[in-house]
């Protein structure tokens, strides 16, 4: 099945000065044209990143937006409206209001959010430890199953692929069909966020989900494209309905008047809201490997780290490894995890055609399109000051 | 006729000449040089500023561990498998879970028919 929604979410407008500067930048070769022409992309090809977006030095391509939907929604009284922000949301966000890069807004972006007139203001940080909890699950089965521990026949194969990031699964489902069923079943955690918010999150608001809008904000252009999948409907309605990117927050923040750096501290609301260190670093290539690890090293072991970090997956090399020993309490033995993180579609190839060949020794590889992870994604603010 | 001809070698004048174009090149060339380098290592640098600000909201969480969040817990505990918390229970697998490629249609099909199966 095509994995081609209309025709993308991201555009080359009548700016472009056919610079050739974003055909380096994008991982696919999507994009195209003749020299002093406009250029065009390709959207069987684009994987919707933004890449060539945040890169292009005319600000000449954008994004499909849905901000009008989102204020129709917030404006519409009858409708509950409930939105989840992404980890790296709440360190680039301060830079659109004079804050250097890195600077966490946490608290000032969940106040801000209320007064853009959100009923409920939670967190993707919470279904990031749901996925946590899911897909390192799937991932110690598939790892029973490699060992021959009877009751996990059903298991997928080594190594398991992380799924968070929708670039990388339209990039796998486009290019690689062979490798799907190395990449773990679960959704990412905005797409979990949905289903939960429109189920779990109604009955505790005694809200008919019908009446939910659920909005996300993310540093993601492709969040937009996977939040209008067809079989995102797991709660019986469109699970997600608009993503806004950190760039549109910060625009509806300025258009209302709303004085960001001074509002006062705020939490996330309860049940579906609250995050973990673990999640936060999501954000960053490496993240989600490493909250994997703190967890099914704690699980398997029985024992608790006395330190969480796993320094040897942070960094931005584009490819990483790493060996964890991990003593596995129900097997009685030390077992050795090897662990990849690739950061940037460009270094993918070579992983995917080694697991192919049955050459790759890794259990668990970590795929996020962006240099550097969600915190440089298409969806962020744009450092023009870099040009 | 000796008068009209030119020494041999260069004169003062175009030595000067020369070296003055060899020194304003060479500027050039490293002030455009350094601009290159500066683009790279900014571009660089925010990323890793980015990266820098989640490891340290990390560091001053109270939980940093998934498997501890009390929210998480509870989502198990009533409602995704209820009574005790079991990641990857047939609730949690219809809603958070999902399938790629040529498995979509057949997974679409059983998504819009997941009431009906359930209530009969």
């Amino acid at each position: 099945m095509s994995t081609v929604i209309a025709e993308g979410v991201i555009r080359v407008t009548n700016n472009c000065k056919a610079c050739d500067h974003c055909t380096t930048i994008c991982p696919t070769g999507a994009i195209n044209g003749l020299l002093g022409q406009k250029h065009h992309i390709d959207p069987r090809l684009c994987v919707n990143c933004g890449q060539c977006l945040i890169n292009c030095p005319f600000g000449a391509i954008s994004d499909a937006s849905s901000v009008d939907l989102v204020r129709q929604a917030l404006n519409d009284s009858n409708k509950m409206v409930v939105v989840q922000e992404a980890p790296a949301v709440r360190v680039a966000l301060g830079e659109e209001f004079g804050l250097a890069p890195g600077t966490n807004v946490k608290s000032q972006m969940y106040a801000a959010l209320r007064k853009l007139g959100f009923d409920r203001v939670y967190d993707t940080e919470f279904t990031a430890d749901l996925t946590i909890m899911e897909e390192g699950t799937e991932l110690i089965h598939r790892v029973f199953n490699a060992l021959g521990v009877e009751g996990f026949e059903s298991s997928g194969p080594l190594p398991q692929f992380t799924s968070c990031c929708p670039a990388w699964i339209k990039y796998a489902e486009d290019k690689y069909p062979l490798i799907l069923p190395h990449i773990s079943s679960a959704k990412s955690p905005q797409q979990m966020f949905g289903p939960v918010a429109k189920t779990y999150g109604a009955e505790k608001l005694q809200a008919d989900p019908a009446d939910m809008i659920v909005v996300s904000v993310m540093p993601c252009t492709a969040k937009k494209y996977e939040c209008d999948r067809q079989e995102m409907i797991a709660s019986g309605f469109k699970d997600v309905d608009y993503v806004i990117t950190t760039r549109e927050l910060a625009e509806m923040i300025k258009a209302d008047g709303i004085d960001f750096l001074n509002l006062a501290d705020e939490d996330a609301d309860k049940f579906i809201g609250l995050s973990t260190g673990a999640a936060t670093i999501f954000g960053a290539t490496g993240g989600v490997m490493e909250a994997a690890l703190r967890t099914a090293y704690e699980i398997l072991s029985e024992e608790t780290l006395d330190k969480v970090e796993f320094e040897a997956v942070r960094g931005l090399a584009p490819v990483r490894e790493a060996t964890v020993e991990i003593p596995v309490k129900a097997l009685g033995s030390r077992l050795p995890v090897h662990v990849c993180v690739v950061t940037g579609l460009k270094h993918v190839d070579s992983v995917i055609e080694d697991v192919l060949a049955g050459r790759s020794k890794y259990h668990f590889i970590e795929v996020m399109n962006c240099p550097g992870g969600c915190i440089n994604g298409g969806g962020q603010p744009i450092r023009r000051d870099t040009y | 006729m000796g008068i009209f001809k030119e020494k041999e070698g260069f004169t003062r004048r175009q030595f000067l000449k020369g070296s003055a174009i060899l020194a304003v090149t060479v500027v050039v060339t490293g002030v455009f040089a350094k601009f290159g380098v500066d683009i790279y290592k900014a571009s660089d640098d925010y990323i890793a500023e980015r990266a820098q600000g989640l490891y340290t909201l990390d560091e001053s969480m109270a939980i940093r561990r998934s498997h501890k969040n009390p929210e998480i817990a509870q989502i198990y505990q009533e409602f995704l498998s209820p009574g005790g918390v079991n990641p990857v229970s047939e609730k949690a697998h219809h809603l958070l879970h999902t399938r790629y490629g040529k498995d979509i249609p057949a997974l679409i099909e059983e998504l819009e028919h997941h009431d009906e199966n359930h209530a009969a």
